[in-house]
């Protein structure tokens, strides 16, 4: 087996994807938080002068949807079928671009910059967010709505999305009314014994 | 090829035998490069017929709730919707053989084009400018936005190349749908910015490598002539 070494900050963000593709399969590996202030000292030595890095036998890979594919194609959760894995790739570039619409409302929500917080949230978020979910949740129902977003198993999509909407809820009140087969799939995600196990030792961040 | 021909290549394909095993192809997007140019790169590259389908303006909100997300392009796989470029290019890159020689080379690929993407988000205030499609002060984006923008994102790209022995490839040692998605990029920015990437010099010579790839070079020469 390799060597895993995983590096973020700490904070779930873009790491936790990853993390929990290390719990649900059982696979060791070094859970490396990097403190704020330490950072800046250790930017310039990475390959794209960010984090998250994963690294595998020595060997170093950036990009956190790079790293998530890649560990969940080890570790099967990217999908049965090479059209299943690029299903998943798709929700994930529509989660990305969501992510880059309500960009600058998750700065001003949590304290990054200045602005008119519920002025964002009503013209900017709640838009962005009813336009995503409204994709989710049809992609929910057509894939038979059986707690999954594509095929019948986990994939890393799954835990994409179900970790944004516990960084949503406590930004935007009834987030995902609406939205029931989306929220089915959070449920059936987070109960998910390894997973449950995970969430509930992990760091409160 | 004309849409014509390749329907008729496809038919003709599906009454051989030995090659209906072969899906049809259906890729559909404006009249321009940008977020196609690369799956239909990849098409020609390997020699297998699509249906490459260029929606006028005009056209497209009929289309658009017909289509997964709201989005193009789409790929249609024996009828088959998958929307999303980076998918799109990934899933043929895998079918046909330019997704890197192993699954941490694979990932590498998609690393470079995600921070590509990136990098893109960060340029678009200027692009809209350079294309005609918003107002704006050229010169002061260029400044503010698109050189930090570049330093960063080529200043990455050069020490890759310069990595992997200038061997005209981002990564690894055979062409993958990174080295096509930024070729393009590339092709684009010399029509807009001339001397912009003059101080990557390893990168546009990867770039000259790329595009020399014989069919790759002759796919340029005929398709169709756009500005982006």
């Amino acid at each position: 087996m390799p060597l895993y070494k995983l590096s973020y900050f700490e904070e779930r963000g873009l790491g936790e994807v990853s993390r929990q593709l290390f719990h649900l399969s059982g696979t060791p590996f070094w859970d490396n938080r990097i403190p704020f202030d330490h950072w800046p000292r250790i930017k310039e030595y990475t390959p794209f002068g960010q984090v998250p890095i994963l690294c595998v036998d020595g060997e170093e890979l950036p990009q956190s949807f790079a790293i998530a594919r890649y560990l969940a194609n080890q570790f099967g959760f990217a999908g049965k079928s090479a059209f299943e894995s690029a299903w998943v790739d798709a929700l994930a570039d529509q989660h990305k671009d969501y992510l880059n619409e309500i960009k600058p409302f998750l700065m001003v929500a949590n304290g990054f910059a200045e602005g008119d917080k519920e002025k964002m949230m009503n013209e900017m978020a709640k838009p962005s967010i009813r336009k995503y979910f409204t994709i989710l949740e049809k992609q929910a129902k057509d894939n038979g709505s059986n707690g999954y977003f594509v095929g019948n198993s986990i994939t890393w999509i799954d835990l994409v999305v179900s970790d944004h909407m516990g960084v949503i809820e406590t930004l935007v009140p009834n987030a995902f009314d609406g939205f029931p087969l989306v929220e089915a799939v959070r449920q059936k995600i987070t109960s998910e014994p390894k997973l449950k196990e995970w969430i509930e030792k992990r760091p409160e961040t | 090829h004309s849409p014509l021909y390749n329907l008729l290549y496809s038919a003709w394909l599906s009454l051989v035998p030995s090659f209906s095993a072969m899906p049809s192809y259906k890729l559909t997007y404006f009249p321009v490069r940008a977020r196609a140019e690369v799956a239909r790169q990849l098409f020609y590259l390997a020699g297998v017929p699509f249906e490459d389908v260029r929606v006028p303006h005009a056209d497209w909100p009929a289309l658009k709730p017909k289509t997964p997300f709201g989005q193009m392009p789409l790929l249609e796989v024996d009828g088959k919707p998958l929307p999303q470029s980076y998918a799109i290019n990934r899933y043929l890159a895998k079918e046909f053989g330019f997704a890197g020689k192993s699954p941490f080379e694979a990932a590498w690929v998609d690393a470079i084009a995600d921070q590509f993407k990136d990098y893109n988000i960060e340029l678009r205030p200027l692009f809209l400018v350079l294309m005609g499609f918003a107002q704006g002060d050229k010169d002061q984006l260029l400044k503010d936005v698109g050189i930090p923008a570049r330093d960063k994102f080529f200043g990455i790209l050069e020490k890759l190349a310069k990595d992997n022995g200038n061997n005209g490839h981002f990564v690894g040692s055979s062409l993958t749908w990174a080295d096509l998605l930024i070729a393009d990029h590339v092709k684009t920015v010399s029509i807009h910015l001339p001397s912009f990437l003059d101080g990557f010099p390893t990168v546009l010579d990867t770039v000259k490598k790329i595009e020399s790839t014989p069919k790759l070079k002759e796919w340029i020469e005929k398709r169709p002539d756009t500005k982006f």
